[in-house]
C-alpha cells in the first residue's frame, strides 16, 4: 500500500475530505512532508506507526502511554525519531510486532517491514477504535 | 561507495587519540541554550520557535547564560532541491537564513542539524555524507552558530538505520594465526589488549571497540581490543606476513583489518570475505618491516572510532573553509564509538549514550522523562555513565553529554528536576533546555530550577573541570572510575572552581529517602581532587569555610573539616560551595 491510498483510506473512514489531505495533514502535524513528497512509495511499519500516533495525539487528542509497555520490543530503541509512535501503537493494539524466535519469545516491530493492504486496512480501523483515556491492549505476542 | 576512505591525517588514527595534536577549535565552557526536539519532537516549527525565542527574551534566559537556539531533526525538506537543503515549507516557510536573522535580531545565537550519515534520523535523504562542501557553505551563508550533527545511516559502521552488515567495517575477522618468515603463530598464544576480544575454539574474534550506545560498559578503560604477536628478527628487514582468518558481518566479527608494527601501518583494508565466520583462509601476503630484535606485531580493527572521527572531521575541515565563523560542534553519536576517546579532536561536546528521552512532547503534549530505567532512557541512566568520565572532559578539550535537558517533561518532579539540573552542572554538561517555554513563568518552580545562577556557575566556571565522584555508599575500591547502576546509594561529587572554592554535591539516586548522612573531610576531597584544585593550600589550611547551600542561598561557617547533607528524600540532593577563610 502507498503512502497515499494509506492517508485516502484513512481520510474515507474517518470521514474526513480527501482534497488536500497532505497540507491539510501537515499543517495539523500528524503528516510529515516525506508523506506528501514520496506518497507513490509503499509504506513502512515505522511511517504508519508514525501517522496513527501523531494522528491520536494530533486529531483524535489521545494522551501518550507509558512507552515502558513496549520494552519487549527488541527493535524499539532502534529508531529515536519513531520509537515512541511504534510504543504508542503496540501498546494500544493497532499493530503488532513478530515473534521471530522459534521458541521463546523475542518480539520484532521490523521498522523498514511492510504489511499487505488488508493489514494496513485494519490498522486504520483499529486506530479509528481508539477512545481517549484506553489503556494499554492485551498483550500481542506477535503474529 | 566501496568502503570507508584512506585516512591521511595522522590526528584521526586511534594512536593519536590521546595526544593534544587537535584540530583548531577555542576553549569554549558547556553550551547553553533551547533545542526543539525534547520540547515538539519532529514537530518544531518556524512559528513555534519565534514563540521561543521571544520567551527567552520575555524571561532574560539569556541574560542567565542561555543563547543557542537550536533546530533539531524534523526541521528540513525530505529530499534535496538542486542538491541542497532546504527547509520544510509548511514548518519553516521563511527558511534558515530568515529563521537565524531573527534569532540574531534577539540577540540569540542560531543552531541546526544534520547527520553524518546519508539521512536524518527522521528518514529524511539529507544527511551530509557526500555534501559536506555544500552544505558547510550553506551553513555559513545562513549564519548558523552551533551544529549538532547526529549518527544515524552511518555507511560504515551498523549505527541506527545503517545496514547491519556495516559491522564488516567496525571489526577485525576472527583470526587463528598469522605466519612471518616462514614461522607460524598462534592467536591464542597471543597478547589480547582490552576486554572486547577473546579466544573460543582457538580462534580470536570481537577484535575492535565496544559499541557503548546502550549502558552496558564503562567508558573507563581501554574500550578496544588489540591482538598482538612478539616476533623476533635477527636483523632488520623486509618480511612477508600471513593472516589466517575467517570473516562475517555481524558485531564481533568483521572484514576490516588493520596490521602494525609497533605505530606503522602496514594494512589497513577490507579482505576477501569467507564462506563463514569459522572457514578460515590465508589473506594476500602483506609485506611488514621488521627490527632486529622483538618486534609487536598489531592485528586490530580501530576503524569503528577512525571512520566515524574522520566524517566529523570532515565536516570540521569544510565549515572552516567555508568561513570564519565561531560555531559550537556538537557530536551526537551517542557514545557508540567510544567519542571520550577522540571527541577532543574536533568536537566541542560529545553524546555519551542514546537518547534521555524517547518519549519527547509536541506543541500540547509535554512528554516523559523517567528518572530510573533499564535503558538510556533516565536521568541516571546518563548520568551513572557520565559521573565517571570528568578525565575525558575539560577547557580546551571538550564536554561530556548526558543529553539535553529533560526539565519540564511529564513523569519527573520537581525535586529530581533540582537534582537533575545539579547535576549537569556539577558535570559541566552542555545546558540544552527541551521544554515548551510557554509554559514557564518568572519565579515559578521550572524558571527557578533552570535559572540557579549558583548552579549554573558552577557549570559555567572558568577552570572547566568536572566534578569527580569522590565517594559513594555503593561498596567500591574506585568510586571515581567504576560503573555502577545500582541506584541505592548516595554519591558525593567535587568540583574544584577558579577562585578557589570547592563545590560538593550529594546525591541521592535512590527513590525511597535516605538517613546515611555521609560525609567526607577536607583531606579526603583533597586527596582526591587537589591535583586540579586552585588554592589548594590555603583550601587545606584554612581555619574555617563559608558553606552556601546552593539551593537555598543560605550561608552559614564550618571549622570541623567535615562536610555532609544530612537526610536527603528520594531523588534529591543538596549542592554546597566551600569557601575557605584563612
Amino acid at each position: 500500500m502507498t503512502t497515499e491510498a494509506f492517508v485516502k483510506e484513512l481520510c474515507i473512514k474517518a470521514e474526513m475530505e480527501q482534497e488536500g489531505i497532505f497540507a491539510r495533514g501537515r499543517e495539523e502535524g500528524w503528516l510529515e512532508a516525506e508523506d506528501e513528497v514520496f506518497k507513490d512509495r509503499s509504506i513502512t511499519r515505522k511511517n504508519v506507526a508514525r501517522i496513527c500516533h501523531m494522528y491520536l495525539r494530533k486529531v483524535m487528542n489521545v494522551a501518550d502511554l507509558d512507552m515502558n509497555g513496549a520494552n519487549k520490543l527488541k527493535d524499539l530503541y532502534d529508531c529515536r525519531t519513531c520509537a515512541n509512535h511504534i510504543a504508542q501503537v503496540y501498546m494500544r493494539g493497532i499493530m503488532d510486532a513478530k515473534n521471530i524466535r522459534r521458541e521463546g519469545e523475542f518480539l520484532w516491530f521490523d521498522l523498514d517491514g511492510e504489511d499487505d493492504d488488508a493489514y494496513n486496512s485494519a490498522v486504520i480501523d483499529r486506530l479509528l477504535l481508539v477512545h481517549i483515556g484506553d489503556h494499554v491492549h492485551q498483550d500481542m505476542s506477535g503474529s | 561507495m566501496t568502503g570507508p576512505s584512506p585516512i591521511d591525517d595522522h590526528r584521526l588514527r586511534f594512536d593519536d587519540f590521546d595526544n593534544a595534536d587537535i584540530f583548531a577549535k577555542k576553549p569554549r565552557l558547556p553550551a547553553m541554550g533551547w533545542n526543539s526536539w525534547n520540547a515538539f519532537g519532529s514537530g518544531n516549527t518556524e512559528e513555534l520557535t519565534k514563540a521561543m525565542v521571544q520567551k527567552i527574551k520575555e524571561l532574560e534566559l539569556d541574560r542567565h547564560g542561555y543563547e543557542y537556539v537550536v533546530l533539531d531533526d524534523g526541521c528540513y525538506h525530505p529530499e534535496r532541491v538542486n542538491g541542497h537543503l532546504i527547509s520544510d515549507e509548511v514548518k519553516f516557510p521563511s527558511g534558515f537564513k530568515a529563521m537565524a536573522d531573527f534569532v540574531h535580531a534577539n540577540g540569540l545565537k542560531f543552531g541546526m542539524y544534520n547527520d553524518i550519515g546519508d539521512r536524518l534520523c527522521s528518514g529524511a535523504k539529507v544527511g551530509i555524507y557526500g555534501y559536506e562542501k555544500t552544505d558547510c557553505e550553506d551553513y555559513i551563508k545562513w549564519d548558523i552558530d552551533f551544529i549538532k550533527v547526529d549518527n544515524c545511516y552511518y555507511m560504515w559502521d551498523n549505527a541506527t538505520f545503517a545496514d547491519p552488515e556495516n559491522a564488516k567495517y567496525s571489526y577485525a575477522p576472527n583470526i587463528k594465526c598469522i605466519e612471518v618468515g616462514g614461522v607460524k603463530y598462534n592467536a591464542a598464544a597471543a597478547e589480547i589488549t582490552g576486554t572486547r576480544a577473546g579466544i573460543k575454539d582457538g580462534y580470536v574474534s570481537f577484535i575492535g571497540t565496544f559499541d557503548g550506545t546502550a549502558p552496558d560498559h564503562s567508558p573507563v578503560g581501554s574500550r578496544s581490543s588489540e591482538l598482538i604477536f612478539e616476533v623476533e628478527a635477527s636483523e632488520d628487514g623486509i618480511k612477508d606476513l600471513f593472516v589466517t582468518y575467517a570473516s562475517d558481518a555481524v558485531e564481533g566479527t568483521g572484514q576490516w583489518l588493520q596490521v602494525a608494527v609497533g605505530e606503522k601501518m602496514y594494512f589497513d583494508a577490507l579482505l576477501a570475505p569467507t564462506q563463514s565466520q569459522e572457514a578460515f583462509t590465508v589473506s594476500p601476503v602483506i609485506q611488514v618491516g621488521l627490527k632486529k630484535g622483538i618486534n609487536k606485531i598489531r592485528i586490530m580493527n580501530h576503524r569503528r572510532q577512525e571512520n566515524t572521527l574522520n566524517s566529523y572531521a570532515e565536516i570540521r575541515r569544510e565549515l572552516e573553509n567555508a568561513g570564519d565563523r565561531d560555531i559550537v560542534f556538537s557530536i551526537c553519536e551517542w557514545g557508540k564509538t567510544q567519542p571520550q576517546n577522540w571527541g577532543h579532536k574536533v568536537g566541542d561536546s560529545w553524546r555519551i549514550l542514546n537518547d534521555i528521552t524517547f518519549q519527547v512532547g509536541s506543541d500540547g503534549n509535554n512528554g516523559t522523562a523517567a528518572w530510573e530505567g533499564d535503558y538510556t532512557t533516565a536521568i541516571t541512566s546518563q548520568y551513572n555513565k557520565a559521573v565517571i568520565m570528568d578525565e575525558f572532559a575539560g577547557l580546551g578539550r571538550g564536554w561530556n553529554d548526558p543529553d539535553m535537558l529533560v526539565i519540564g517533561m511529564d513523569g519527573i518532579d520537581n525535586i529530581m528536576c533540582r537534582s537533575h539540573m545539579a547535576m549537569w552542572c556539577m558535570m559541566n554538561s552542555p545546558l540544552m533546555l527541551g521544554l515548551d517555554l510557554r509554559r514557564v513563568t518568572k519565579g515559578d518552580e521550572l524558571y527557578n530550577i533552570f535559572t540557579n545562577e549558583d548552579l549554573i556557575a558552577l557549570d559555567q566556571d572558568p577552570l572547566g573541570i568536572q566534578a569527580k565522584r569522590i565517594f559513594t555508599t555503593y561498596e567500591c575500591d574506585e568510586p571515581d572510575k567504576e560503573y555502577i547502576r545500582d541506584n541505592n546509594r548516595i554519591d558525593i561529587l567535587a568540583k574544584p572552581l577558579a577562585n578557589g572554592d570547592i563545590a560538593l554535591g550529594f546525591f541521592n539516586l535512590s527513590q525511597e529517602k535516605k538517613t546515611d548522612d555521609p560525609s567526607v573531610s577536607v583531606d579526603q576531597i583533597l586527596s582526591k581532587i587537589g591535583s586540579k584544585a586552585a588554592g589548594k593550600d590555603l583550601f587545606a589550611n584554612a581555619k574555617k569555610y563559608v558553606i552556601k547551600d546552593l539551593y537555598t542561598g543560605e550561608a552559614k561557617e564550618n571549622e570541623s573539616q567535615v562536610f555532609s547533607a544530612g537526610t536527603l528524600d528520594a531523588c534529591d540532593s543538596r549542592v554546597i560551595r566551600i569557601t575557605p577563610l584563612s
